[in-house]
């Protein structure tokens, strides 16, 4: 290149001169910028904290899922109790435990909503600090069957903020015949909705339904269960698969981009709600047994506004905001006699959000033990068969 | 490969044309989802995806749910600082490579590539711990920043960009002009700020303009570094999927896209005030 | 060469420091997380035992399954992001009149403002079997029914080219802009036809901005798992999905550094053997481009 090059420069000097005139100019622009992005920086500093009259710290800072409050509930909360709210948000567990792990106790963030199996390697490594239960006198009126979970039997640290299950949701359009289990839906995959077959992206969820519509404990770590899960999904029933989408009721519900779906409760009650034409859709729980998932209030080790988090956490747990939070999200806050109330103000839908003891009976939770690595091994090995 | 001389203005024209052609489609493509997003930031249902009715419900809520507007507001600053960072860095390093060739200039290479090849989640796990020893261990309080996290965050993969940009627009290009200046004893500062400089603008503008881009949809390490109360757009938006998008995510990027455009008009006309376009004074330089 | 002129790297060194604080040293710190392990369910590394197990579990074989899928992804992506930016860089910076480039540069830019899950809806909305495309090709009888586009493997290449295609357009627009008028009309008036001047003069001398461009589109998409799965589905399967697998879902930090350091060398090995190709193919082009220089003068 060097060699051409130097043959060009002939072509090339003769105009330059007039450059050197226009050149001032340039600085004057580059000033600018940089008076702007100073003014814009100077903004940016926030101001102390300062302690309100009814004791309760001047702010407070959640770090939740996006979107995850009804709007009035939060700025009803300032409103009453004064503490202004920050809130931040996590896309994955993970990343949540990452951020207050590497922080150790300095995140800055006191309200964190955790889903339940992930509870006990917080408590184990230290991220989250006790609750006062005399500080949320308003835990009287939840419902003692979303209490006392597996992951924290005592409530020690941790009350339900939102909980769901995972079903899944055809169209009848498609599938002619009626689908009532998980066998089903794995009999439909493979034949009639071939191709066209959505799961959640999450591992658990897609080893679960092998599990759970073989009567197998859902948190087995026997090698033989889990080779044959792995041996299923992966060999048969991943190349029928199109979409790993965890949120499917957003758009493959509305936009009826497959025709079997697995889906968390909430998400189907929005999808089909919106959808055009929401008859041609068909909601069945997942059986004979299926999952139940719940995220929790819970409260950061470290928090730098205890008091307000705790007021925050007795806040929401009002009968009133509950159902103002179930209006919002779309799933069960775990509050007594909530379904009543729903029902007087004309929600629609219920039987997606609530459901009979004896369904209830019927589903599990997760907890995170020593088959997880093969669980995410299964879900890659289903993704590459599926993508091939 | 030679043209038949019989009718080359015809073939001229008829190269124009599709050139041309080809272009609009392009443009077409780039703008078709946007035109979709902004109808449906009118959409009054519950879904963005599902068209209900035509309303401004979605601003309106946008507006009432700090998290949007603060999230926004926090990605345009990060999205600022971290493209006048990585341009500056990637200007001053791509002159270098360009000007200055050397066995260092394939060492920097390599760094630059692995810089564009890693995954981002690496990048992601290995800088959370990093600002925090630097901030905490180390007592660098601007690290314990959310904003200087998320620059730095951002300004990695954009240095390279803008410095293999810069980079490739000076390289061969003819360098007499700067021997001349160099020769009658300008002093180098000097040779760079007027000769240098004005011959790399389209590039610097064009790799500027990129950072800022590829700031705003920072979503992997933003989430990891992020503090509280800084929170950015692209966080937020995947955290929200879990319940479902709702109109107000459109309104809102319609309301960002006709901010940045508005400051990008400003530059703009003060660009202009200042003279020619960047891109001509360098295309005379060069031609 | 007169006058005096800095150190050679001087310019450089603000960047070589900014990456080497910010991007070397924690990197490498991650890095030296593969040659551990993870020591049980709550905790994602430690180091005290070193080996190089790691490397033996990730080489398994949904990693070359994987890779494949992504090594098909990575390069029809940069092909046709390279065949569709062309043109319009081109016309950009050569047919457009100067004053309306800097415009055009930034309207490249402009739907990319719009966050990357949002542009996607925006896709889905008109891709949509009953989409609005759908209804328009339908409406002048191009279609009967449903479009089945998304979740194809044509759906993995729109995302892929739709969302790159900025960091192709944009060094290509660069590179064009420094190849004058006047080199182009003298190879003319020296008998080159339109066809000769474009293969002999503009390409050669843009050669460094086609190979940025082809460079930021096909390492960092090689590296991506969401771009191609969005549109895509499960076609879209990307083995950038293995090392955040390991990450973020099964917290194991050794088995995804391990997984990552696999992951670059192969991309940078695809690369270097993709470079060879192209160098090998374009060497007898090379000399008589030489030639076209030596008339011109």
């Amino acid at each position: 290149m060097k060699s051409e090059n130097s043959q060009l420069k002939i072509l090339a000097s003769a105009p330059a001169a007039k450059i050197i005139t226009q050149e001032l100019n340039r600085r004057r622009f580059l000033s600018f910028a940089a008076a702007a992005g100073g003014a814009a920086f100077l903004a940016a500093c926030s101001s102390p904290d300062a302690i309100l009259k009814n004791g309760l710290e001047g702010s407070l800072s959640m770090y939740s899922w996006g979107d995850y409050d009804a709007p009035e509930v939060l700025t009803g909360f300032t409103k009453k109790l004064g503490p202004k709210l920050t809130v931040d948000s996590f896309g994955s567990n993970e990343e949540m435990i990452s951020k207050l792990t590497e922080a150790k106790g300095t995140s800055g963030y006191d309200i964190v909503v955790p889903t339940g199996p992930f509870i006990p390697q917080m408590v184990q490594n230290k991220l989250l600090t006790k609750l006062d239960h005399s500080l949320i006198p308003n835990i009287k009126y939840m419902d003692p069957a979303f209490l006392g979970r597996d992951w924290d039997p005592n409530n020690d640290y941790s009350i339900c903020k939102a909980w769901g299950t995972t079903g899944f949701v055809y169209d009848k359009t498609v599938i002619k015949r009626e689908l009532l289990t998980w066998n089903d839906f794995f009999d439909a995959a493979e034949n009639e909705a071939s191709g066209s077959v959505s799961v959640l992206d999450d591992p658990g969820e897609i080893t679960g339904m092998y599990y759970w519509a073989h009567g197998i404990d859902w948190n087995t770590t026997k090698k033989e269960d889990i080779d044959a899960a792995e041996d299923y999904l992966v060999n048969t029933f991943a190349k029928h698969v199109a979409s790993f989408n965890s949120n499917p009721g957003s758009d493959a519900v509305v936009q009826s981009l497959q025709s079997l779906i697995q889906i968390w409760n909430g998400d189907a009650r929005l999808g089909i709600s919106e959808s055009d034409d929401p008859d041609k859709w068909q909601w069945v729980l997942g059986s004979p047994a299926t999952e139940l998932w719940m995220d929790n209030w819970a409260i950061a080790e470290g928090a730098p506004h205890p008091k307000s988090a705790h007021a925050f956490i007795n806040y929401v747990l009002e009968p009133a905001n509950s159902l103002k939070e179930l209006d919002y999200i779309g799933y069960h806050t775990g509050g007594t006699g909530i379904e009543e109330k729903a029902k007087e103000e004309g929600l629609e839908m219920l039987d997606l959000v609530f459901f009979t003891p004896e369904q209830l009976a019927t589903m599990k939770t997760a907890e995170i033990n020593e088959a997880q690595a093969r669980t995410v091994d299964i879900w890659n090995k289903m993704k590459a068969a599926a993508g091939a | 490969m030679t043209s038949t001389n019989s009718k080359p203005r015809r073939q001229f024209k008829l190269t124009e044309a599709s050139l041309g052609v080809w272009s609009v489609i392009v443009f077409i493509f780039l703008f078709a989802p946007i035109i979709v997003i902004f109808v449906y930031s009118f959409n009054s249902g519950r879904l963005l995806a599902a068209w209900d009715g035509f309303g401004f419900d979605g601003y309106q809520a946008m507006l009432e749910k700090t998290a949007v507007t603060s999230s926004v507001w926090v990605s345009l600053r990060a999205g600022v600082f971290s493209a006048l960072l990585a341009t500056l860095l990637g200007t001053l390093a791509g002159v270098a490579m360009a000007r200055r060739p050397g066995k260092w200039v394939a060492w920097f290479s390599v760094l630059l590539l692995f810089v564009a090849i890693t995954p981002e989640i690496v990048d992601a796990v290995s800088l959370l711990p990093w600002v925090v020893f630097l901030g905490q261990d180390l007592g660098l309080g601007i690290f314990n920043d959310g904003i200087v996290r998320l620059v730095v965050g951002q300004s990695l993969f954009s240095t390279a960009v803008v410095t293999y940009i810069v980079r490739s627009r000076l390289v061969g290009l003819n360098e007499n002009l700067e021997e001349a200046s160099a020769d009658l004893y300008a002093p180098p500062a000097r040779t760079f700020w007027k000769i240098t400089l004005p011959l790399a603008m389209p590039a610097v503008l064009a790799g500027g303009l990129l950072s800022f881009t590829l700031g705003l949809d920072n979503t992997i390490v933003a989430s990891f570094v992020q503090v509280s109360g800084t929170t950015p757009w692209p966080v937020y938006v995947l955290s929200s999927v879990r319940t479902g998008l709702r109109p107000d995510i459109a309104s809102m990027s319609v309301v960002m896209l006709v901010l940045t455009l508005g400051a990008l008009a400003l530059v703009a006309v003060v660009l202009k005030k200042s003279g020619d376009s960047a891109s001509q004074i360098a295309r005379t330089m060069a031609g | 060469m007169s006058g005096f002129r800095l150190p050679r790297p001087t310019l450089a060194i603000p960047a070589i420091g900014w990456l080497l604080i910010f991007f070397v040293a924690p990197v490498l710190m991650v890095l030296w997380f593969s040659f551990g392990y993870k020591p049980g369910i709550f905790a994602s590394h430690a180091n005290d035992k070193l080996s190089f197990d790691r490397y033996a579990e990730a080489l398994n074989p949904t990693f070359f399954t994987t890779f494949w899928n992504t090594l098909w992804v990575g390069l029809a992506g940069t092909i046709l992001c390279l065949l569709i930016a062309f043109p319009v860089a081109y016309w950009m910076s050569v047919k457009v009149p100067v004053r309306f480039r800097g415009l055009l540069l930034a309207l490249v830019m402009v739907p990319y403002w719009t966050n990357f899950l949002v542009r996607t809806i925006g896709w889905q909305i008109i891709l949509a079997p009953h989409g609005w495309l759908a209804t328009a090709l339908s409406s002048v009888g191009i279609i009967h029914g449903p479009l089945d586009i998304l979740y194809t493997r044509s759906a993995v290449l729109l995302g892929v080219v739709y969302n790159y295609l900025p960091l192709m357009i944009l060094p290509l627009f660069v590179a064009f802009d420094r190849v004058s008028n006047e080199m182009r009309e003298a190879s003319k008036d020296l008998g080159a036809g339109r066809i000769a001047t474009l293969f002999r003069v503009t390409i050669p001398l843009a050669m460094p901005g086609i190979i940025v461009g082809t460079i930021l589109v096909y390492i960092p998409l090689m590296g991506d798992y969401i771009t191609a799965k969005v549109l895509g589905g499960a076609k879209g399967n990307m083995a950038g999905v293995l090392v955040a697998s390991q990450f973020q879902t099964a917290q194991n930090w050794a088995l995804g550094s391990a997984m990552a350091v696999l992951l670059i060398v192969v991309i940078l090995l695809s690369a270097a053997l993709a470079g060879l190709i192209i160098w090998l193919a374009i060497l007898p082009f090379s000399r008589s481009r030489k030639l076209v220089i030596g008339m011109a003068k």
